[in-house]
């Protein structure tokens, strides 16, 4: 295989707004570095307001002022072919959605429109990304449905006639069924119940073993991620704190934050009672100096107040941190 | 569709009961194309003769079988009202779409246009358009103004529902997949605002149609061209009351009364044929 087929540089986004006089600067993103290789589910995890969303807005190019990307980049790869997507036009960046890049929208059960038959969203979303005739696009939206275990008479089904699970399956549908090598997905079972969301999961990976695509997944439930994804970066306060491969990352998180961020998963035959973080994240249009995290951090010294620590690390699993643990000796 | 109307037509009541007031008003329009009489022609009959066989409504002090001339009055004010609405419709989706949907400074300077209309008062400027038109005044020019004043509520109530549906995950899914702006207003938030077009759609006729015949009735309008105005403000004109010609009256008010019931009730079952939710709420037996 060839090289990342995304690689984030450096990537800076916050949202500003300039209202009756009042400046706000609200650092969403700040520093982002990572890639995800072909043929991979990369996790992103953290708490409410970590900027794991506002951090994949950017990323697909989905986003309206008042974000906007003070500096990195973000480079797709699609056969071979760069995309620079914060520089390309209109037009071009039309031509890779969909059918390269598909992005299953947070809130997931909502993106059907409710007064619109289900054949309608894929024909709007789908179909002008893939062209071709017609009934030959309905054959392949309904084989693909099958794919997904979903009868194909729920192309002519009203979306409020689906329960939520099979809107969220059909969304998955819609965003895999032209088959992009990249699907960025936001919390995209959230809202279900553990059964319906274990069932929603298989289906995801199938069809991005299937189709050999990659997937950036958000969630914060790290049970999910520990289920799924085969890299794993964790986000604090709108910085990657630690990235690595999710089994080295649940066996020997190296980063505090991340320790406890685990040590918060319930477990069979563990019943001792579950100790919680002190305080709450930092307001991102005031970020504490330093180290974001220090002032919850259990390790923080001189130095974490002072300094950014940067992501390093050998052998893939990285960590933004000055009193991270050692590596593990494999 | 057929089947919807059919379904709607024995379940529904009031659609039924709205159906029938109006498909025999509407009926009861189309006989003025058989009318043996020109619209506009007087004495040709007996004046001032009560309903019976031969003039079923009776006849006017001006010698015109009620019964025809009625048929010409009520297409004239059907027509008259349909038009006003769908223009005013169109400025009202127009308007309000785009200005949900912008947002920001073209939001800021429609709404500022759409307020004025909605604190212009419409009467004063109905009688002083009159005034100045006169003899130019016709049937087609009071519909388009009375359109370009009939829109400003609507595109108000449009503009919520288009700023509201700006931010659901459907039109940033279609921003995302890249539909043009125009797509998404016409293809994906349309559908959504037009129960309740269809609804202002029956209000505004029956607004339109009250506000002609008030104008009508006190002579600030075309006098010429019959409408159901036109026919009280004669029947005034003639004392139809005081010498006991109550036909010349009741008749017009009594059609005028059934349009606008039919409308109404229109306009109440409409949203069940046009939102899918409800019209299978209403299969469920």
């Amino acid at each position: 295989m060839t090289g990342p087929v995304l690689a984030v540089a450096g990537l800076r986004a916050y949202y500003r707004t300039s209202a009756f006089g009042v400046r706000r600067e609200v650092r969403a993103v700040d520093d982002v570095s990572l890639s995800v290789e072909p043929n991979e589910i990369y996790g992103l995890a953290g708490e409410s307001s970590s900027g794991k969303t506002t951090l994949i807005k950017t990323i697909a190019n989905a986003f309206q002022p008042p974000l906007q990307v003070l500096a990195g980049s973000v480079v797709f790869d699609f056969a071979g072919k760069r995309f620079d997507i914060h520089s390309l036009a209109a037009r071009e960046l039309a031509a890779i959605r969909w059918k390269h890049l598909s992005y299953i929208m947070q809130g997931s059960m909502n993106v059907l429109n409710p007064v619109r038959r289900v054949r309608q969203s894929f024909i709007d979303f789908a179909f002008r990304h893939i062209g071709g005739p017609l009934p030959e696009f309905l054959d392949l939206a309904r084989k693909h449905l099958q794919r997904l275990h979903l009868e194909p008479q729920i192309l002519d089904a009203y979306p409020h006639q689906l329960s939520g699970g099979m809107r969220q399956r059909v969304t998955i549908a819609l965003a895999t069924v032209c088959q992009p090598q990249f699907i960025i997905a936001d919390e995209p079972t959230t809202a279900l119940d553990v059964v319906v969301q274990k069932g929603v999961l298989a289906m995801i990976h199938e069809v991005q073993r299937a189709l050999g695509s990659s997937i950036l997944f958000v969630t914060h439930d790290m049970a999910v991620h520990a289920n799924l994804s085969d890299r794993l970066g964790i986000m604090y306060a709108g910085r990657l704190v630690e990235e690595g491969r999710t089994a080295d990352l649940f066996r020997n998180p190296r980063h505090p934050y991340t320790a406890h961020l685990i040590a918060s998963l319930p477990q069979l035959g563990d019943s001792a009672p579950k100790q919680g973080l002190a305080g709450a994240p930092p307001n991102l249009a005031d970020p504490p100096e330093g180290c974001r995290f220090h002032p919850r951090c259990p390790r923080a010294s001189d130095i974490c107040r002072r300094e950014v620590p940067f992501l390093q690390g050998a052998s893939g699993h990285r960590v933004a941190c000055f009193h991270a643990t050692a590596e593990s000796v494999a | 569709m057929g089947r919807t109307l059919l379904d709607l037509l024995r379940y529904n009541r009031q659609f039924a009961a709205g159906a029938v007031l109006l498909l025999v008003v509407i009926g009861f329009a189309c006989l003025s194309f058989f009318s043996p009489y020109a619209p506009n022609d007087a004495y040709v009959t007996a004046p001032d003769l009560p309903p019976d066989w031969t003039y079923p409504m009776g006849t006017t002090s001006r010698g015109q079988d009620l019964f025809w001339l009625l048929s010409f009055a009520i297409r004239n004010t059907l027509l008259f009202g349909l038009a006003v609405a769908l223009f005013s419709r169109l400025l009202a989706l127009l308007i309000g779409l785009v200005a949900g949907y912008s947002g920001g400074l073209v939001d800021r300077a429609l709404m500022s246009l759409n307020d004025t209309f909605i604190v212009i008062p419409l009467f004063p400027i109905l009688v002083l358009f009159y005034f100045v038109m006169r003899d130019r005044m016709s049937w087609g020019l009071l519909a388009l103004m009375m359109a370009c004043l009939g829109w400003a509520y609507d595109a108000r109530l449009i503009r919520s529902v288009a700023m509201s549906l700006r931010h659901r995950e459907f039109t940033e899914t279609a921003i995302f997949s890249g539909m043009s702006t125009r797509q998404i207003l016409v293809e994906e938030h349309l559908p959504y605002v037009l129960p309740i077009v269809f609804s202002t759609t029956m209000n505004n006729i029956n607004w339109s149609i009250g506000l002609e015949v008030t104008l009508s009735v006190l002579g600030f309008t075309d006098i010429n061209t019959p409408t159901i105005g036109v026919l009280i403000y004669w029947a005034n004109q003639h004392t139809a009351l005081v010498s006991g010609i109550w036909w010349w009256i009741f008749f017009p008010v009594l059609l005028v009364v059934m349009t606008f019931i039919g409308l109404f009730l229109l306009a109440v079952s409409m949203n069940e044929y046009i939102d899918p939710r409800s019209r299978l709420g209403r299969r469920a037996p």
